[in-house]
């Protein structure tokens, strides 16, 4: 069956399966690999996409779901030649270790941010309750979300 | 040996076939239509529990009955005498109605404690009645709320009380062919106090290995005038727990015999032995959560 | 004098290809023309194959080829330290445990791959399942593997041997008269439980076999690069010149990825085809058939003077190792050197068994057994301060290791020794104010 959405801003006419999800879509038919499967079951995160600008596990949900929706994957961040703030913070404060988790990690703070520019550790920790990080880096992620949060707030970058 | 690059515009895709049926009704009235002219259709809310259940078997569906293009379905009406949600809210909505946050507040917290955000964004209330998991976050919060729910068939229309829905672990009463169309919660004048409570491994995407709603009416000499309590994953199905109820009607908040309460509602759970806990376990922390549950809401 | 690294923040060099999503776990990567590839894992821990007939399965569409044992008979049997694991059960062959392969399924999809896979049907003979250690070194308990004896002949009696995969010695000063100084002797015994080291990315990596340069590329990750190597070369019987294996980013290990995994299959399946080849576990698969920390039974006894000093500690340490070695002798015998931790004793005896079981084998996770030992020796030390009526910290403090401490196995701790300092800013900053005012 034919579907229709928009990825990271680039109109896209697929066909998919009744059973294909929308990682296999994401990773499998678009080539867009930065999605992550960690679990398959929604209980890693690793997978997170926005969809209509809400946090969704991309291995929980059926392409067909998506049809006609807008889809923001970690590729979808990055302008022409500058990271985005939040890219950039995980950077710099060391938050980023086997990196598995990171583009999960990233999109569910960047839902975060764009609702909340000063997020509390406790916002942030329930933000990305739904993402795990096995090399247990909660600590400088926590930090990475707080200081990408101050430098688009105060428009650095 | 070449790498195959990423940029390529709109590769062709490899799942292209399409050899089994896929029905997205956008009324409830195209919904009846296909129910009548179909058997066997596996239906999805959310998905959030069916992508789980079905992983890497997912082909093995033939017919699939999505609803989540049924836009009577997501509706929230409040009436002068009761609220009536849609099968396909998700939690994420039910969170941020603030009628419900100011109604029916256990039922807020059970949602905001539901899963992870992602899971949030996905699944529905409808969703987590109908799996009738008797870990369900919702179930609790809404026997003590007395809802019931409506359900439609491509025939009739019938109303249950959802004391009576849930007939085993992850069994209900649903016939094929029937779908939930909606939830419906008495309004009642009484100013009642809630406390909703859940026990699980982690904080987050956790299954819970006990969860319990009280809620509760004093009368102007703050007397217990209306007690309702119920507790998640103790038995095959969520459980008003009336013999708890019954103790607590007509008590002053310093008459209260906690456990007393507590041993109550400990005899008539039957938990299990599973992966989140031992009965033993779950029978001391549902004696804990009863007392914890108590002073909070006579706080 | 600036300093360019230390005492600076360095960035990780991949960072920015991790935060963009660039970066390639070997799942990421995609070759032209390439192959799915599944196994089929034993149904039953314990059993004999005695047949397996792929007519069905290799009537799914896009099932290009099943490999089997059959196939190819000559395989050697391969692990990080005991050649132990057999690469695929043959005919007439022992499962051991559920991750044991019968069978690579070579499909052009992987949907036709798990399809096919479940499709193989197999015809086996059930035998008893050893899933405790203690049942495993009863006298009467069926050999796991008929053809390793690897114990010492130290050996006790009393334990049968046929399950012991290696055991471990340990003497320091005199345990009798250790004992015989003590005014309070505590006997206690410890079990830990299987923990998965749960790296977010599963198992995962392609294979590609040039037919005309007989060279094989791996791409897998791999905590061990050139012991992969060399193990992949052994087991197939091929030269370790014409085996590379290309790491790529890898989605934390733990430990978890010492092991080889997907590396084997993927070496026949591309050799076999003649095609790039790829094969993903699922979660459930990196959980059945790759390693675990190892559960272990710790027995501890341990003498301590009236005024709280150490004088004996014994330990027995049983160590499930499940179906394979790994690193299972290197991760129970480590594990029993640590067996009083950071406390000095001078009489200290202790043996350790790794021990088969039909259970998932037990291989490395971070601290490598010295975790189990952890719980063991800090719950040991809580249960006797408790019986003393002493302060724990203080219990700790003065039994605490210091510079020219000597441990269980005679190291002589020279320099940098932090544990008295450790307890006193743990004090200080848990504000702990003894057992008596928590």
């Amino acid at each position: 069956m034919e579907i229709k959405l928009t990825v990271n801003n680039e109109k896209r006419k697929v066909n998919v399966k009744p059973h294909t999800r929308l990682i296999d879509l994401l990773r499998e038919d678009l080539g867009l690999t930065g999605t992550k499967e960690g679990c398959g079951k929604g209980e890693c995160g690793a997978c997170t996409v926005l969809m209509d600008n809400k946090v969704v596990t991309s291995c929980l949900v059926l392409a067909v779901q998506a049809d006609g929706s807008e889809i923001l994957t970690i590729e979808g961040l990055e302008t022409k030649d500058k990271l985005h703030p939040i890219q950039q913070a995980f950077i710099d404060t060391g938050a980023v270790q086997c990196g598995y988790c990171i583009p999960g990690m990233i999109i569910s703070s960047k839902k975060l941010i764009d609702q909340n520019l000063n997020p509390s550790d406790d916002q942030i920790k329930r933000a990305l309750s739904g993402n795990i990080c096995r090399c247990t880096g909660y600590v400088k992620i926590v930090d990475a979300v707080k200081q990408a949060a101050h430098e688009i707030k105060s428009g650095v970058k | 040996m070449k790498k195959q690059s990423k940029d390529v515009k709109n590769r062709p895709t490899s799942s292209g076939r399409d050899s089994k049926e896929y029905f997205r009704p956008k009324s409830k009235k195209e919904l009846k239509e296909i129910l009548k002219n179909n058997d066997i259709l596996t239906i999805i809310a959310g998905g959030t529990d069916l992508l789980v259940s079905n992983y890497q078997k997912l082909y093995k569906i033939d017919k699939w009955l999505d609803l989540d293009l049924i836009d009577e379905f997501k509706e929230v009406k409040i009436f002068d005498d009761k609220i009536e949600i849609g099968s396909m809210v998700t939690h994420d909505r039910l969170v941020r109605l603030e009628k419900i946050k100011e109604l029916f507040p256990i039922l807020h917290s059970a949602a905001l404690d539901l899963g992870s955000p992602q899971i949030r964004s996905r699944g529905t209330i409808g969703g987590n009645i109908v799996t009738s998991s008797p870990a369900g976050d919702l179930l609790p919060p809404l026997l003590v709320y007395d809802a019931e729910v409506v359900i439609i068939s491509d025939q009739e229309e019938r109303k249950v009380d959802l004391n009576t829905f849930f007939t085993g672990p992850k069994k209900n009463v649903l016939k094929e062919g029937e779908i939930l169309e909606k939830i419906v919660i008495p309004l009642k004048k009484d100013k009642s106090r809630g406390v909703w409570k859940k026990v699980g491994k982690r904080k987050a995407l956790v299954i819970s290995s006990i969860s319990l709603a009280l809620n509760i009416v004093f009368d102007k000499d703050n007397i217990i005038k209306k007690a309702k309590m119920a507790i998640g994953s103790a038995a095959p199905v969520p459980l008003r727990i009336k013999s708890a109820e019954e103790i607590l009607i007509g008590q002053s908040l310093d008459s209260i015999d906690y456990i007393k309460v507590a041993k109550a509602a400990a005899k008539q759970i039957s938990p299990i032995d599973d992966i989140r806990g031992t009965a033993e376990y779950r029978i001391s922390v549902a004696k804990n959560i009863t007392k914890s549950a108590l002073k909070e809401v006579t706080k | 004098m600036t300093k360019k690294y230390v005492g600076q923040n360095i960035s990780k060099v991949d960072a920015k290809a991790k935060v963009t999503g660039k970066a390639d776990y070997p799942q990421d990567l995609k070759f032209d023309n390439y192959l799915n590839v599944k196994i089929k894992r034993a149904p039953y821990p314990h059993a004999i194959l005695k047949s397996i007939d792929l007519k069905q399965a290799k009537k799914v569409d896009g099932v290009v080829d099943i490999i089997t044992g059959q196939d190819y008979p000559d395989l050697n049997k391969f692990g990080l330290i005991i050649k132990d694991q057999p690469v695929l059960i043959g005919i007439g062959e022992k499962m051991r445990f559920l991750g044991d392969a019968l069978a690579i399924v070579i499909a052009e999809s992987e949907e036709a791959a798990f399809k096919a896979r479940d499709k193989i049907s197999l015809e086996i003979e059930k035998l008893k399942v050893i899933s405790d250690p203690f049942n495993a070194i009863k006298k009467d308990a069926p050999a796991i593997h008929d053809d390793i004896e690897l114990c010492t002949d130290y050996i006790s009696q009393d334990i049968g041997k046929q399950n012991i995969l290696v055991d471990h010695y340990l003497k320091k000063g005199d345990i009798n008269k250790g004992f015989k100084e003590a005014d309070l002797i505590v006997e206690n015994t410890y079990q830990t439980q299987h923990i998965d080291q749960l790296p977010l990315q599963n198992e995962a990596g392609y294979a590609v076999y040039d037919q005309y340069t007989e060279i094989l590329k791996i791409w897998a990750a791999s905590q061990w690069l050139h012991d992969t190597q060399a193990d992949v070369a052994q087991a197939l019987n091929l030269n370790k010149d014409k085996v590379r294996i290309i790491q790529t980013a890898i989605g934390g290990a733990f430990g978890k990825k010492e092991d080889i995994s997907v590396h084997l299959h993927l070496a026949l399946a591309a050799m076999h085809t003649k095609r790039p080849v790829k094969l993903v576990y699922t979660r459930e698969e990196s959980m059945i058939s790759q390693s675990k920390r190892h559960p272990l039974t710790i027995k501890a006894k341990t003498g301590v003077t009236e005024d709280g000093y150490l004088t004996a500690w014994q330990v027995e340490v049983f160590g499930d190792t499940g179906a394979y070695a790994s690193s299972g002798p290197a991760v129970v015998h480590k594990g029993m050197y640590h067996c009083t931790g950071p406390y000095n004793v001078a009489n200290v005896k202790g043996v350790s068994y790794a021990i088969y079981t039909n259970n998932t084998y037990g291989g490395a996770m971070r601290g490598f057994g010295t975790t189990q030992m952890a719980f063991a020796y800090e719950s040991q030390i809580d249960i006797i301060a408790d019986k003393l009526g002493m302060d724990p910290a203080q219990f700790r403090y003065q039994n605490a290791y210091d510079t020219n401490s000597t441990t269980p196995n005679g190291q002589r701790l020279s320099k940098s020794v932090n544990t008295k300092r450790t307890i006193e800013e743990a004090v200080k900053l848990s504000n702990w104010k003894g057992e008596s005012e928590k």
